[in-house]
């Protein structure tokens, strides 16, 4: 399986990036939402996208809205993953689209748990 | 004191034991880090101390506790979320279909730790039924007055809420206190926490149409684990449902349970004239 | 609890809502505790003890506008820094650390730290990228909420500061 780690912070894209591999992911990266989009329309299509909220160029929000509104990518699954935890911005993540939200700080086993529940670790990885 | 290898060595073979999850030599600071606080609830200052006492006179709660406090993987919400699925899809409409409209359930969340396993239940009886405040009572036990207060009071830190609850129940059913996630008044409302030791005789409880008793009987040796589950047979209604942890099982330890299978998890319910 | 009682303080908090209102340190503590855990290490433990001011002070800070405006600043010692953002990156961390790296691993701590003290302020606000270097000024030392801790026994300091100098006195 395939996911494309979003995140102006380079630590935190190798540390996300890091967890997915070792739970058998495939991943590629990007430091902003517009540079998501990019890797997008590429044709390098992942199951799973983690992105952030506060990012320069395009924010997290931006990103997730402009991969709702393109029906080929109807499919992927997006998980904001952001220190951005006021109550009301989640609702409205989630409303925009994204099917999960992890607040950093978080453990690897916090993203397991999350993938777990939205079916998205890779076979080897479920046991 | 730092932690002796002898202790090291017998908290390893405990936690592969019980978990399968293995502690690399050089872990011993964790060990004792993650340890502290339980020793300290005990009463003991030192962790090499706390442990040498479990090691020479066991005892299942404490023994728990460090399983608990070294995998971290019973406290998360629906991480295992099998026998939360049977509940909503199985469990629920039986239930519905053979009480009165105006009958209570009750359930039972038995070494509830902190709560999780509670609220879990009472989030998805909440989202599945509409009157759940008055028409579902959750009874939460644990032996430590501690766990029995952290789950009266709803609280849980911002690490908890991100093992295995789903955002769209966090943000429905929690509100921002602080640094921490309140549970929402109605779900609080449906949960009465209070202390109960498995290994003794019960307090006056039930009876109850469905029990969670996960990942507890282990720790116990087989007299005291058919002595549990006849004391919770006592307090079960007879068409009740009872759910163990996914490595648990009644067979071979008291044979008047029936095992279903129900969807992807096993419930077990008490056999007639046993 | 530590902010004193003044005649200002008092206005203040008609007008606009100071930090020590809104926010106390056993939160700031607590979410520090949990970013480090997290972030850093599973054994990382922060100890609220305050120490030595920093020879060689950096700071990593965001910005938070919204009824409370001001900025979460963490300030160590430039050796701590690195350190802190080698504990960040882990097996990813490179033979050489360059500033960018630190500037990098630093800053998001900040935003960790930032943005969990945020969404325990009252909302909505807004959050900025963040900045490492030297710290913004204290404004208004009533509008101040701060930790010193001992992070590998090396002093790390967390404030919550407003953006705002003091309401003028009334004559």
């Amino acid at each position: 399986m395939r996911a494309l780690v979003i995140d102006d912070s380079r630590a935190m894209r190798r540390i996300v990036s890091g967890i997915l591999e070792g739970l058998g992911y495939e991943t590629q990266q990007a430091g902003h939402g517009r540079e998501g989009l990019d890797v997008l329309d590429g044709g390098w299509l992942p199951e799973l996208v983690c992105v952030d909220w506060n990012m320069p160029v395009m924010d997290g929000l931006q990103f997730v809205s402009a991969v709702r509104s393109n029906p080929a990518w109807r499919s992927m699954t997006i998980m904001m993953v952001t220190s951005e935890s006021e109550q009301t911005q989640i609702v409205k993540a989630l409303a925009a689209g994204a099917h999960e939200y992890v607040i950093k700080p978080f453990t690897a086993d916090a993203i397991r748990d999350k993938l777990a529940l939205l079916g998205l670790l890779p076979q080897e990885a479920s046991l | 004191m730092t932690l002796t290898t002898t202790s090291f060595d017998w908290v390893r073979q405990l936690v592969h034991r019980e978990s399968a999850i293995v502690l690399q030599p050089g872990k011993e600071y964790l060990v004792e880090a993650r340890l502290l606080p339980i020793a300290r609830q005990a009463g003991v200052p030192d962790v090499s101390q706390f442990v040498e006492k479990v090691r020479t006179r066991p005892d299942p709660d404490s023994t728990r506790r460090i399983v608990e406090a070294l995998t971290t993987n019973e406290t998360s919400w629906f991480r295992d979320g099998d026998p939360f699925t049977a509940l909503t899809s199985t469990v629920l409409p039986a239930l519905l279909a053979d009480r009165g409209p105006n009958e209570r359930l009750h359930i039972w969340s038995a070494a509830c730790s902190s709560g999780q396993e509670a609220y879990t239940i009472a989030m998805l009886l909440e989202d599945a039924l509409p009157n759940a405040a008055s028409r579902v009572s959750i009874t939460a036990t644990d032996i430590s007055r501690e766990m029995v207060e952290r789950t009266r009071a709803g609280r849980f830190s911002q690490l908890e809420v991100n093992r295995g609850l789903p955002a769209p129940m966090l943000v429905r059913h929690f509100t921002r206190a602080g640094s921490e996630w309140e549970v929402a008044p109605a779900l609080r409302r449906m949960v009465t926490a209070s202390e109960c030791n498995l290994a003794a005789p019960f307090p006056r409880m039930g009876p109850f149409d469905v029990v969670y008793l996960r990942n507890v009987l282990i720790y116990f040796d087989l007299p005291t684990k058919q002595a549990i589950l006849r004391r919770v047979r006592d307090v079960m209604r007879p068409d009740g449902w009872l759910f163990l942890g996914a490595a648990e099982t009644t067979l071979g330890v008291d044979d008047s349970w029936e095992r279903v299978v129900v969807g992807r998890s096993s419930a077990y319910r008490p056999l007639k004239g046993k | 609890m530590t902010a004193t009682d003044t005649g200002e303080r008092r206005r203040g908090s008609d007008a606009r809502p100071l930090i020590t209102d809104l926010i106390d340190e056993a939160t700031v503590e607590s979410i520090a505790q949990e970013a480090w855990v997290a972030l850093v290490g599973e054994d990382e433990i922060l100890v609220p003890l305050p120490g030595d001011a920093p020879v060689d002070p950096v700071s990593s800070w965001v910005d938070v506008v919204g009824p409370w405006t001001g900025s979460i600043v963490l300030t160590t010692g430039r050796r701590t820094a690195e350190e802190l953002s080698r504990a960040l990156l882990r097996e990813a961390s490179p033979e050489v650390l360059e500033e960018e790296d630190v500037v990098d691993a630093f800053g998001e701590i900040a935003n960790v730290v930032g943005g969990n003290v945020k969404a325990a302020l009252p909302g909505p606000s807004g959050l900025s990228l963040p900045e490492v270097g030297e710290a913004p000024a204290v404004r208004n030392p009533g509008d101040l909420c701060r930790i010193d801790v001992l992070w590998r026994g090396e002093p790390v300091s967390i404030s919550v500061q407003g953006a705002l100098p003091p309401l003028p006195t009334a004559p």
